[in-house]
C-alpha cells in the first residue's frame, strides 16, 4: 500500500519512520555507553528524545485520521532504501566517533527523511497526502538546518581521530 | 502499548521484545540489525515473550538472547542445537529459536548442525555469519575465505575452501533453507517470520558484518543481492547454489516434511526422574 496513494498508509509510514529513528538512536547511544564514549552517548540520547517528540506528533496526526491505519508488516513499508530513511546508518558508527561524526550521521538521517516526504509531496495526486507531506518535509528541512548550525559549533576532528593506543588487534 | 495507533501498527510492539541490557557488541556490528529484525519478526507474528525460548551457544552473536525479553539459555560452545531440540520436543507449544555464529554453528557445533538438519525438529536456527571468530579477537572460521591473511594464526591464509552452509544444509536434508543480510532488517524480518512459522527445522544464514576484525565486510552492502526463488525441488536448489556467489539472498528451499515429534505418552514425570538421583548413605 503506497504512502503516496493512501492516507492511512502515509500516516503509518510517518509514525514508523520516527519510531525507528528513535530506536536506532537508542541503539547507538547504548553502544557508545558500552564503549565509554559519554559525550556521543548523550548526543544520541538527545536525538532519540527529539525523535520521540516527532513520533508523538505523527501519532497525533494519525489519531485524527478516521479511516484507521493499515497493519503493515516490516517488509510491506515502501521505503526508498533497506530501512526507514531517518534511521541512522549503523555502519557509519565507530566506538571512538566524536560529536561531529554523530551529528553528521544525524544530518544524513534527517536529509533522508526530508527527501522521503518531499518525494511523496511531488508524486502524490491525493491533496490531503500532499498537504501533510509538504508539512512534514518542511519540518524535516528545519531539522536539517538546525543540525547544520549545530555541526558548525564543533570543530572538524583531526585525521587521526580513530587512533586507539590499545586497539582490538588479534592477540594470537 | 497506549494509543489506538500503537495497537493498529503491530510492529510498534517490537520494543516489548527488547530487554534493558545494553548490547556489548562493537558499534556498527551487523548483529544489531539481526536483533532489530528478530524483535520486529516476533512483533509481526504477535508472539508472547513468555512462549518463546531462545537458545544460544558461545560467541558475540550468541549473546543475543540476553538482549530480548524472551526466555533464553546460553549453553556451551556449539551445543545450541541439541539443547534447543530437547526443549522443542519436550515443550512443543513453545516457539524455539536457536542462535549463534559461524564458528559456534559450523565448526564446534558442525556435527550437531548436520544432524539437526536431518532430524527436523520444529525450531528455527539463525546463524549470524561474519566469517571470523570475533569474541576471541579475529581468527579464521569455517566460512572464512581461503586467502584471508588477517590472523597471525593463518598468516598465509587458511588454504581451505570455505564451508558453504546452504549446500551443507541442503545435503543434510534441512527442509527450510534461506540466506539474508543484517543490513536489510525488514527483509530479514520477513525471512525470519517465514522460518519461525515453518513447521520443522528452518535454517537461516545471516550475513552479519564484523566491523572490527573484518572491516572490509562493510562492502557486503554492495555485493548482496536478491535472487533465490523458493523451491521444493532439491535438484533446482542445488542448481541455484551452483551459480551462487555467496551473496544471493532469499528463501532457497522450502519442502515441508513431518517434523520429528517423539511420542509423549511415555513421558516420565519429574518425581520419577528425581528418584534416580537420590543420595543414599
Amino acid at each position: 500500500m503506497s504512502p503516496s496513494k493512501d492516507l492511512g498508509s502515509f500516516l503509518a509510514h510517518a509514525v514508523v519512520l520516527e519510531d525507528e529513528a528513535a530506536t536506532r538512536y537508542r541503539e547507538l547511544a547504548d553502544a557508545m555507553a558500552v564503549h565509554n564514549n559519554p559525550d556521543v552517548e548523550a548526543l544520541f540520547c538527545k536525538m532519540a528524545e527529539y525523535s520521540d517528540m516527532h513520533r508523538a506528533e505523527a501519532i497525533e496526526h494519525a489519531e485524527q485520521h478516521a479511516g484507521g491505519l493499515p497493519d503493515l508488516k516490516p517488509w510491506e513499508f515502501e521505503w526508498p532504501g533497506d530501512e526507514s530513511p531517518e534511521s541512522g546508518r549503523l555502519e557509519s558508527t565507530h566506538y571512538l566517533m566524536t560529536p561531529f561524526h554523530a551529528l553528521q550521521l544525524a544530518l544524513e538521517a534527517e536529509e533522508g527523511a526530508f527527501a522521503f516526504y518531499n518525494e511523496i509531496a511531488t508524486r502524490t495526486n491525493d491533496p490531503p497526502i500532499r498537504k501533510l507531506a509538504e508539512e512534514f518535509a518542511a519540518e524535516e528541512k528545519q531539522h536539517v538546518e538546525a543540525l547544520k548550525k549545530w555541526i558548525a559549533q564543533y570543530p572538524e576532528p583531526p585525521e587521526n581521530w580513530d587512533d586507539d593506543l590499545d586497539p582490538p588487534v588479534p592477540v594470537d | 502499548m497506549n494509543s489506538a495507533v500503537e495497537k493498529q501498527i503491530r510492529i510498534l510492539g517490537h520494543k516489548d521484545f527488547k530487554s534493558d541490557y545494553k548490547p556489548v557488541w562493537c558499534a556498527g556490528c551487523g548483529d544489531f540489525g539481526v536483533l532489530n529484525a528478530l524483535t520486529k519478526a516476533m512483533a509481526a507474528l504477535e508472539l508472547e515473550p513468555e512462549n518463546v525460548a531462545m537458545i544460544a551457544g558461545i560467541g558475540c552473536s550468541s549473546r543475543i538472547p540476553a538482549y530480548t525479553t524472551v526466555y533464553g539459555f546460553h549453553g556451551v560452545h556449539g551445543r545450541a542445537l541439541p539443547l534447543a531440540a530437547g526443549l522443542a520436543v519436550s515443550r512443543p507449544e513453545l516457539t524455539v529459536i536457536a542462535t549463534g555464529g559461524d564458528g559456534d554453528g559450523f565448526s564446534i557445533g558442525g556435527n550437531h548442525f548436520l544432524h539437526a538438519c536431518r532430524r527436523n525438529v520444529n525450531m528455527t536456527y539463525l546463524v549470524m555469519d561474519n566469517s571470523v571468530y570475533g569474541m576471541t579477537k579475529g581468527q579464521a572460521s569455517p566460512t572464512t575465505e581461503c586467502d584471508w591473511t588477517g590472523s597471525k594464526l593463518s598468516p598465509q591464509g587458511t588454504h581451505q575452501p570455505p564451508l558453504q552452509p546452504l549446500e551443507l544444509a541442503l545435503a543434510a536434508r534441512a527442509p527450510f533453507i534461506a540466506r539474508a543480510f543484517s543490513n536489510s532488517p525488514n527483509e530479514l524480518a520477513r525471512i525470519m517470520t517465514e522460518a519461525i512459522e515453518f513447521e520443522g527445522f528452518a535454517f537461516v544464514q545471516i550475513l552479519s558484518p564484523c566491523i572490527t576484525f573484518r572491516p572490509e565486510q562493510l562492502g557486503w552492502k554492495k555485493r548482496v543481492h536478491e535472487g533465490f526463488e523458493p523451491t521444493d525441488d532439491r535438484a533446482a536448489a542445488f542448481a541455484a547454489l551452483s551459480d551462487d556467489d555467496g551473496f544471493t539472498t532469499g528463501i532457497l528451499y522450502r519442502a515441508p516434511r513431518p517434523a520429528f515429534r517423539p511420542d509423549q505418552r511415555d513421558r516420565v514425570d519429574i518425581e520419577t526422574i528425581e528418584k534416580h538421583f537420590e543420595v543414599r548413605s
